[in-house]
């Protein structure tokens, strides 16, 4: 299981500090996957980063703890402060583009095999790359190419293929199939769940894509404005969202046979940089009342597994027709 | 098929060029208004107070045109000098020190230009890409804005000055180095390529410093900008290390700018050699491009051309044919 403990990621800017990640609290069991969501700046990107221990100036780690719930080779439990050395050896990335996230001017091959890994004799690591890469189904000669003789489809199967490779715990996918066409990003995301399934870590999948987080995901995180709004099994977030955040984002998604329109969410997030009161969706909130503006909602319970952050969750929402948006 | 066809065509293009500058070569003097014969002629004329008979001058004239190639039409002109230059590389004697031939002072001068500046770019290159590349990966650290100040100071300083200065300094007011060095011909033997080796460390110098700066910019330059690229990020992420990500990443890169850079001023280090040579007193082309400057010697300057034209030539193919190999993306059709 991987926790966040009330985690605090902020960047240092000219202007002062500013938290994109303003106390985030999760449990994320072991074998799952689970989708994160939320409009852009909203700190799912932040999240991710942090939790993959890719901390970098300006950007910093001002408060909480990390604890990963695996050991490294070692023995010693995985933290936020020695998790930089487990990069690609118990816990690995899949990068936003494929396209530019191969070096264009070596082999594939080669790529599978300049990191540290685990086992020091490259010779032996390649054998078992081209073992792992029929294994999976994919073209073994992909592996002699450069990255510019394969298409997206089969670049971002082979960034899947070395991200998984050394059967890692748990795997950060930013934006994993953002670039790519509605077919092939089906048969990119069958593949992932196929080795997640097979392997039996965990996942953390970043998409704006509600659609995809539907197909793929067991757990939603919705985040909104640095913080965490809903939490919960994936069916049960879409089925019965108990935020007004997440029911108006799923209200927005069309379905098949359906033609009402759709609506927006009317206004714009807040600005981080101000000082922040009460419930940060109160602004565009239809339910939001006097005590939404002056006290924040902690993320709670409200059914088994399910978590909201708000003083009105699970209550409906004014049939407003879109009389906000235009 | 495809390799071979692109090198036949590139090789083709290479003598396409070959035959243009030649032919450029061959025009450009003779738009001059002078004649170097009338010239030669009026010379030994006012020399001798005009007692040559007119017979005299007539066979004169004949037998210097038959010398220098200048009979006939300009196009029988043009055909003869072809068939000397592309058959046998002959330019005639040289007027200066006549009748030595101008292809073999060439020869003679040419391994001294070749090894001096060749060695000299390489290092230059090699030196300058090496800081480059750190200064660049390293850009965020104090410490690498150091390296680039070298850069920065030593690029503008015109390269007179710099050669000047690095002969007083180090051969007058540091009197390590001869101030006006000699270089032993004749046969090498171990002790004259020692000294052949000492004497030319100081022009060697000269030309490195006044190389070196560019490349430290220029490399910066593109390390700074291939190190944001999402593959060098990427490869953090993987866990590489900053050795495999500098090298393997950045440098291989952001290598393909800079070695069309090296390719080009290989070709054109005849020009570095004119002013190294004269500074440093050192045997090469340049040396002789200069004398047959001042003394009218046109055919040792057609012979130098012609050099320069091979050599310019030759760096664009072999850069064409090398890129491939650097850059997979680059591949013939």
């Amino acid at each position: 299981m991987i926790e966040l403990n009330d985690i605090v990621v902020s960047y240092r800017t000219e202007r002062g500090s500013i938290n994109a990640v303003d106390g985030v609290n999760l449990e994320i069991p072991d074998g799952c996957i689970v989708g994160i969501a939320g409009e852009s700046g909203c700190g799912k990107s932040t999240l991710m980063r942090a939790i993959y221990g890719d901390i970098l100036s300006p950007m910093s780690l001002s408060s909480g703890t990390i604890e990963y719930g695996f050991n490294d080779r070692n023995g010693e439990p995985v933290t936020s402060e020695n998790v930089r050395n487990e990069w690609f050896r118990t816990l690995s990335y899949i990068p936003q583009s494929s396209m530019n996230s191969m070096n264009p001017v070596i082999r594939i091959r080669e790529q599978f095999i300049d990191f540290p890994g685990t086992d020091p004799n490259k010779k032996r690591v390649l054998e078992q790359v081209r073992e792992y890469i029929g294994k999976l189904g994919l073209p073994v000669e992909a592996l002699d190419s450069f990255p510019h003789q394969l298409s997206g489809g089969m670049r971002q199967r082979m960034m899947i293929a070395l991200a998984t490779f050394f059967q890692p715990n748990l795997i950060i996918a930013d934006e994993p199939t953002t670039a790519l066409d509605v077919v092939v990003q089906k048969e990119i995301l069958l593949l992932l769940m196929e080795l997640q399934e097979q392997m039996g870590n965990t996942i953390l999948i970043v998409s704006h894509d509600m659609g995809v987080h539907y197909q793929v995901t067991h757990k939603m995180l919705i985040m909104y404005a640095a913080k965490a709004a809903e939490y919960g099994d994936s069916d049960s977030v879409f089925d019965e969202p108990l935020h007004p955040y997440t029911k108006m984002l799923i209200g927005s998604l069309p379905t098949i046979g359906e033609d009402r329109a759709r609506h927006g969410i009317p206004g714009s997030p807040p600005s981080l940089w101000g000082d922040l009161q009460g419930c940060r969706f109160a602004e565009r909130c239809p339910l939001a009342t006097g005590l939404c503006r002056s006290q924040e909602p902690p993320l709670v319970e409200h059914k088994p597994g399910h978590f909201a952050a708000c003083h009105f969750a699970g209550a409906d929402l004014p049939d407003t027709g879109g009389a906000g948006w235009q | 098929m495809g390799v071979v066809t692109f090198i036949a065509k590139r090789i083709a293009l290479y003598f396409a060029v070959l035959f243009i500058g030649l032919s450029i070569t061959f025009a450009l003097p003779r738009f001059m208004p002078v004649n170097p014969i009338d010239g030669y002629i009026g010379e030994l004329q006012s020399r001798a107070s005009a007692t040559i008979a007119p017979e005299g001058l007539a066979e004169l004239r004949k037998s210097l045109e038959e010398l220098y190639g200048l009979q006939g039409s300009v196009f029988e002109q043009y055909l003869a000098y072809m068939k000397r230059v592309v058959i046998d590389f002959d330019f005639g004697p040289s007027y200066t020190y006549f009748p030595h031939p101008v292809s073999s002072m060439l020869a003679e001068a040419l391994p001294w230009t070749m090894g001096l500046l060749m060695t000299a770019t390489v290092i230059a290159w090699c030196l300058g890409n090496t800081v480059g590349l750190v200064a660049g990966y390293f850009y965020k650290k104090r410490a690498a804005s150091i390296l680039e100040f070298v850069g920065i100071l030593l690029y503008p300083i015109p390269y007179y000055i710099l050669a000047i200065s690095v002969l007083m300094i180090f051969a007058y007011i540091f009197p390590i180095f001869p101030l006006s060095a000699t270089f032993p011909v004749g046969a090498l033997t171990l002790d004259k390529a020692g000294t052949i080796l000492f004497n030319s460390l100081l022009p060697g110098l000269a030309l490195v410093l006044a190389g070196f700066g560019w490349n430290i910019l220029s490399m910066k330059a593109l390390a700074i900008a291939t190190s944001e690229e999402p593959y060098v990020t990427f490869a953090r992420l993987k866990g590489t290390t900053h050795r495999t990500r500098m090298i393997r990443y950045v440098f291989r890169n952001a290598l393909l700018p800079q070695v069309t850079a090296l390719a080009l001023s290989l070709g054109v280090i005849f020009n570095g050699a004119l002013l190294t040579e004269i500074i440093f007193s050192y045997p090469g082309i340049g040396l002789i491009m200069r004398q047959a400057a001042s003394g009218g010697d046109y055919n040792v300057l057609y012979g130098a051309i012609t050099v320069s034209i091979i050599a310019v030539a030759t760096a664009g193919l072999l850069i064409d044919l090398a890129y491939p190999l650097l850059d997979p993306r680059i591949r013939h059709k």
